[in-house]
């Protein structure tokens, strides 16, 4: 696996690590100033964004470390999709130009994150650009909030569409495009705050490029990150090298629309066939389910499904908790092809809508990584729970007021180590809010916001548990949820029992309660209303059988379990006679895991 | 007056004796002593006052750097700690923000899950609610269920409790009410609240701060009551003071009730001792560049101030820390970070050190892998006939042989493979100086950089050239600058308080009323100090943001009672300061207030530098003359290069470089082209041309 030989180059060595040190500042700058400049929760606490440089093609240099993957990882794709859409049009970019890109079929991630990319020039010539994305509060659909918009019947209904609009032309304001934002978007101060800090951010980026190519040349400059380049190539493919050939298949469902009285919206297979063959990887989607024509969990290929398949690929492969960081750029999907058939859910046609598409792409990343587990099972998780996204909205004095929040899930057990409790999962990492803030700005309470109990998938090594949260509304208003997991629970692996679903449920005022599905649409709350979710918990790795016994009853000690699951769950471990086991004084460090 | 500073680091614990009247200076260097830290303190200080014939009984304060709170959290040994909070609520610290560490890792831990500073089964929530905005009662405290809780944890073998309930920041008084149960039912235990330790809004980070005084407080506050005995008992009867985070000191007893107070202290004394030195060379803008064995410290200081953090930039071991700190970037970058090839084939150096043990290769403790120090020494910038402190020699053969191995693995020549190492790291650091200050809207060309620690004065003309900072001071003692610091800190602490308001609708008098009484509050406890009314100064500040924004900016608020004028002189600071810093205002938008601060000290006698010796001549200075390896346009290639003794350089006579300047605690590097010139206090200034060197 390791080159005895030292490696060719374009640049020397030295170079070439102050060149990609200098890259990587960059990026980092541009996302903390656009996090800490941005207006809405989902920017600044979330951290629901991306920053990026590329070179003239689109080429990703560089990534912002704080960004979340789902945002920095499809930046090429909007270069791409400005560049071709331009080029169709006919038009030309100069400098001073701030282009807004928020196409779905032309590279974007979807609707509501929408790219700013401010093109850098040295003198007359296009050398790159800088890039910024955003999940943005509102885009102007058919319901309020950008997430949890179900029942859009096309890409016309979720949204407003940006192809390659300049909303600067040579250092100009189009007034019209903003006044056509400021007109369409709820809340409107907010994202067009959030918008300006993007656009912001991505001149910082684009000046400090300048900066970096008029100190090194260009030539330099373009040699060091085409060694960058390969360099991530290389890593990419001798961790391939090292797996067997052959092809490994794994199929998980997403629960689609459980309450729709089709079948064909319902329980939904994502298949996928990964064949090692050498130093280079193929990703098959065949066998995953056609698109729904009306309804919008297709998954474009470019910006999600991509995404998705690359982050789990590296999250795996060359895990940083093992190998450091190793420059996330374009190198790294070299070695990798993906098949995805036109017309299902992984490769949809326009205009079939893909708003929701969120929880089915990670859903999609963890068939990826159940396939991969048996050729590398040392090196993944047992199925992980999914994430689901809930927006929160009301009428305030005549104007709107969106919430946003992320609602976690939780890994499955790892070989050696428990799954991780109550995180964002493979190609999301977000935060949530503090109960602090929400109750401070928002007509909202929050009643409840800890770990469930009772829900640990037994395992050698357990599964990650989930949370139960309350949210009670203070003023009428309204929610719509976009989320999966509800029926399918996440995979056990090696002997591991199956993880836990998540479910969610109404509790009027009144006392009555609903129990709803993993996507709601626009759906009313009155006063004194409380949702109540329970998130997913990842399965458990392993024969509990050969769960260490003080693990199980620190669980219970820890309240994470009752006494009698851990006597279901862990039958050898507990015995019969394990009751209650006594927290002893003087028992292990409280530092032990 | 006679005070001694007193810091103990990684390594070794460093002594500093001054006589504010007569300008005396002594200092000594003894080992630390990991095991309990304060025997090491004990030795080196009686063993300094020995041999200057200095009666204990004279010293009036000893002001002390101390690493016990820090090494508790970094090494998980500290106090069994308990939780007492909010039913619902029970895993705001192992919930965290729901993010992880890690975008691309399946197998990454997270501390706040691997390792809780207060494990579960002790996490106990009783009934009771607090809502915004002013935290009216919306369900009672349930006094039962905390009594309960005291119990169980008193059975559980607990000896320090967190009391951390939703929006305490707004009210105390539910917090306060479970502590008095906690303190009766749980004598001898120590009990803090969050809103004690800071009442700031955002939960995890507060009850995280909480929970780290409950893991270090018992820790510290043995520390500091085992050293004040020790004290006591060989004679020094002055007063015990302790460095704290905000760069100020506080008294011991303040110490063992906050011990959070001190979780960084250790870098704090570093900044405020290279802050101090530039003062004393009259430069009032000054980048703090402190590298040791491990890592870079790099302060800033601005206008003669000394930077401290925002709220939301501080942690210690992935935990977040919502106190008030000096702004100290680190990065894992000193003479001990390794060289080495990756998995694809890079060169990379660091963050990845050799430390104290085993070491540079150069120091033959068993070291194998080529350091930035060894890379120094094949350069011929070290010089392996000097003894470092400590008595240590460098074996220059080991350190060549390690670097060459490498150099092979890159294709690279041995000497341009250790140029390449200093590149590198050079470049790391100059790195982080950028995102303290280009980043933050500070041209670091307007700024001198202070080069201090054991390996600082190595590095800091080539770090300096890189940003184009004209000038590099390094003080007259840089190993010893942070004990030094310590000599020049007063008395300070901090106040603060969420009380949320927008432009155009401030309740200018409840504002006013609580800096009023954050402000009372202080001068309680100076009073309780012994310092005098006329010795305490107070500033006020601000954090503020945009409405809507969630990270706030620092502004510094006039003194007195706030009208709309001085209210409005706030806003237009605001929307400066924001320009500034993001490069972007909104001056159309409404400001949101989100705390305000007090920040008391009280004033107490300083170090003073002696004048150094006057007269001699270069040629007294030169040890000799031998090669070392410089890139000079562009080309790498050996350099005649003086080798001059410190201690033995005349006042105001330019050394051309290049020049290598040795002393006991470290090396400094004058590159070709730059001069250097030892000033009235003895630093020796460097400077430096223009253009800047590379590329």
């Amino acid at each position: 696996m390791t080159h005895a030989e030292p490696v060719k180059t374009r640049v020397d060595p030295v170079t070439a690590a102050v060149i990609q040190g200098a890259l990587e500042n960059i990026a980092v700058e541009m996302g903390h100033k656009l996090m800490r400049m941005s207006y809405s929760s989902i920017i600044r606490e979330s951290e629901d964004f991306g920053a990026a440089l590329t070179d003239a093609t689109g080429r990703q240099l560089c990534e912002c470390r704080m960004s979340t993957p789902l945002q920095s990882g499809p930046i090429p794709g909007y270069v791409r999709g400005i560049l071709r859409t331009l080029e169709r049009r006919g038009e030309t970019l100069h400098p001073g130009d701030v282009v807004m890109h928020n196409d779905p079929y032309g590279g974007a991630s979807h609707g509501p994150d929408v790219g700013f990319c401010v093109p850098v020039f040295r003198g007359d010539r296009l050398i790159g650009f800088s890039v910024t994305t955003a999940h943005h509060l509102d885009i102007g659909a058919l319901a309020p909030g950008s997430c949890g918009i179900v029942d859009a019947v096309d890409t016309y209904a979720e949204g407003l569409q940006f192809k390659a609009i300049k909303v600067f032309d040579r250092g100009t304001r189009n007034a019209a495009v903003w006044h056509m934002l400021r007109d369409n978007i709820r809340a409107s101060d907010l994202v067009v705050g959030d918008m300006e800090a993007q656009i912001k951010a991505a001149e910082i980026g684009a000046a400090r490029y300048l900066a970096l190519v008029e100190t090194w040349g260009l030539d330099t400059v373009d040699a060091a990150y085409e060694d960058l380049l390969d360099y991530s190539e290389r890593l990419m493919r001798d961790a391939i090298r090292a797996l067997p050939d052959g092809t490994y298949r794994a199929t998980t469902h997403i629960d689609g629309y459980l309450d729709d009285p089709d079948p064909a919206r319902r329980d939904l297979p994502l298949a996928v066939a990964i064949t090692v063959e050498g130093d280079a990887i193929t990703v098959d989607l065949t066998g995953t389910a056609p698109q729904l024509p009306d309804k919008p969990i297709n998954m474009p290929l470019e910006g999600t499904v991509d995404c998705a398949i690359w982050l789990t690929l590296r999250s795996i492969l060359l895990d940083s908790a093992d190998y450091g960081p190793i420059p996330q750029n374009s190198g790294l999907t070299r070695p990798i092809t993906i098949v995805a058939p036109r017309g299902t859910l992984a490769n949809p046609i326009f205009p079939a809508p893909v708003i929701a598409r969120f929880c089915p792409g990670n859903q999609l990343a963890d068939t990826v990584m159940k396939a991969l587990a048996q050729v590398v099972p040392h090196q993944v998780s047992a199925g992980i729970g999914n994430l689901r996204v809930v927006a929160f909205s009301g009428l305030q004095e005549g104007r709107h007021w969106v919430h946003m929040e992320i609602m976690e899930g939780s890994y499955g057990g790892r070989h050696g180590r428990d799954g991780l409790d109550a995180v964002d999962t493979l190609y999301a990492n977000t935060r949530n809010n503090p109960v602090e803030d929400i109750e401070s700005h928002l007509p909202l309470r929050v009643e409840r916001y800890e770990l469930r109990t009772d829900a640990a998938a037994a395992g050698e090594w357990r599964g990650g548990i989930g949370t139960v949260r309350e949210f009670t509304f203070l003023a009428d208003g309204g929610f719509s949820l976009e989320g999966d997991g509800h029926r399918y629970a996440p995979w056990g692996f090696d002997g591991g029992a199956d993880g836990f679903t998540a479910s969610l449920k109404l509790v009027t005022a009144a006392g009555e309660e609903v129990a709803l599905p993993s996507k709601v649409p626009y759906h009313k709350a009155r006063a004194g209303d409380r949702l109540v979710s329970l998130g997913p918990s990842g399965g458990g790795y392993g024969d509990p059988a050969r769960r260490d016994v003080e693990a199980v009853r620190d669980d219970v000690r820890d309240g994470l379990i009752s006494a009698g699951t851990a006597r279901d769950g862990y039958p050898a471990a507990m015995g019969t006679d394990a009751g209650s086991p006594p927290i002893r004084a003087g028992a292990a460090p409280l530092t032990s895991p | 007056m006679r005070l001694i500073g007193v810091d103990v680091g990684g390594t070794f614990t460093d002594i500093i004796y001054c006589d504010t009247d007569t300008g005396a200076v002594a200092v000594n260097k003894v080992s630390t002593t990991p095991g309990d830290p304060s025997q090491g303190v004990m030795a080196g200080l009686l063993a300094l006052c020995t041999a200057e014939g200095i009666a204990p009984a004279s010293i009036s304060t000893v002001l002390h750097g101390t690493t016990t709170a820090t090494n508790a959290v970094l090494e998980g040994k500290g106090a069994r700690a308990g939780m007492v909070t909010n039913a619902g609520f029970r895993d705001v610290l192992h919930i965290g923000r729901h993010q992880r560490v890690e975008h691309y890792s399946i197998r990454q831990d997270l501390p706040w899950q691997s390792r809780p500073l207060i494990a579960r089964r002790h996490r106990k929530t009783v009934r009771g609610r607090l809502v915004p905005p002013v935290g009216a009662e919306l369900e009672p405290l349930d006094e039962d269920g905390v009594r309960t809780a005291a119990a169980e944890l008193a059975a559980e073998g607990v000896e320090s409790v967190a009391v951390c309930f939703l929006f305490s920041y707004l009210d105390a008084r539910h917090e306060d009410r479970a502590a008095a149960i906690l303190r009766e039912a749980m004598p001898g235990a120590f009990v803090t609240t969050s809103s004690a330790v800071s009442p700031q809004f955002r939960e995890f980070e507060r009850f995280t701060t909480a929970a780290l005084a409950a893991f270090v407080g018992p820790v510290v506050r043995r520390y500091v009551e085992r050293l004040a005995v020790a004290l006591k008992g060989a004679g020094l009867t002055g007063e015990l003071r302790i460095m704290a985070s905000n760069g100020g000191v506080a008294t011991a007893a303040t110490v063992a009730e906050k011990p959070a107070l001190t979780l960084l202290s250790g870098l704090a004394a570093g900044v405020l001792g290279g802050a101090a030195i530039g003062a004393r060379a009259g430069r009032r803008r000054l980048i703090t560049f402190d590298i040791g064995g491990t890592s870079a410290d790099i302060g800033i200081v601005r206008d003669g101030v000394v930077t401290e953090t925002d709220a939301r930039s501080t942690a210690i071991a992935g935990f977040p820390l919502l106190m008030p700190m000096i702004d100290v970037h680190t990065i894992g970058a000193g003479g001990g970070s390794i060289a080495y090839r990756d998995r694809g084939g890079a060169f990379r150096v660091g963050p990845r050190s050799a430390g104290a043990v085993p070491g540079p290769v150069a120091y033959g403790r068993g070291g194998t892998e080529p350091t930035v120090t060894d890379a120094n020494l094949v350069l011929g910038r070290l010089d392996a006939g000097d003894a470092l402190a400590g008595g240590l020699r460098l074996d220059a053969e080991a350190a060549r042989r390690a670097v060459s191995a490498f150099a092979a693995s890159m294709g690279l020549g041995v000497e341009a493979a250790a140029a390449g190492i200093l590149a590198v790291i050079d470049s790391n650091m100059a790195n982080a100086v950028r995102s303290r200050t280009v980043q933050k809207g500070i041209d670091p060309r307007d700024f001198a950089l202070v080069a201090f620690g054991g390996a600082g004065p190595l590095h800091g003309a080539a770090v300096a050239a890189m940003l184009e900072i004209p000038e590099v001071i390094v003080p007259p003692f840089p190993g010893l600058t942070s004990a030094m610091g310590l000599l020049t800190t007063d008395l300070r602490y901090d106040a603060v308080r969420t009380q949320f308001g927008t432009s155009g609708d401030v309740d200018l008098a409840r504002l006013t009323a609580d800096l009023d009484a954050l402000e009372a509050g202080l001068a309680e406890q100076f009073r309780a100090d012994r310092i005098a009314a006329e010795a305490v100064s107070y500033e006020r500040s601000g954090d503020l943001r945009y409405m809507g924004q969630g990270y706030e900016l620092r502004i510094s608020l006039p003194p007195g009672p706030l009208g709309t004028v001085e209210i409005g002189m706030v806003w237009s600071r605001f929307h400066a300061a924001h320009a500034a810093e993001y490069g972007h205002a909104f001056p159309d938008g409404a400001i949101e207030i989100v705390n305000v601060r007090v920040a008391g000290t009280g004033r107490t006698p300083k170090f003073v530098p002696p004048a150094p010796p006057s007269g001699g001549s270069l040629a007294d200075a030169t040890i000799r003359t031998g090669p070392c390896w410089f890139t000079v346009e562009g080309r790498l290639a050996p350099v005649p290069t003086p080798f001059y003794r410190r201690a033995a350089l005349p006042a105001g006579v330019a050394v051309a470089g290049p020049a290598i300047v040795l002393q006991p605690d470290s090396t400094t590097v004058v590159p070709p082209g730059a001069a250097a010139t030892v000033d009235e206090a003895g630093n020796l200034v460097i400077t430096l041309p223009s253009p800047r060197l590379r590329p």
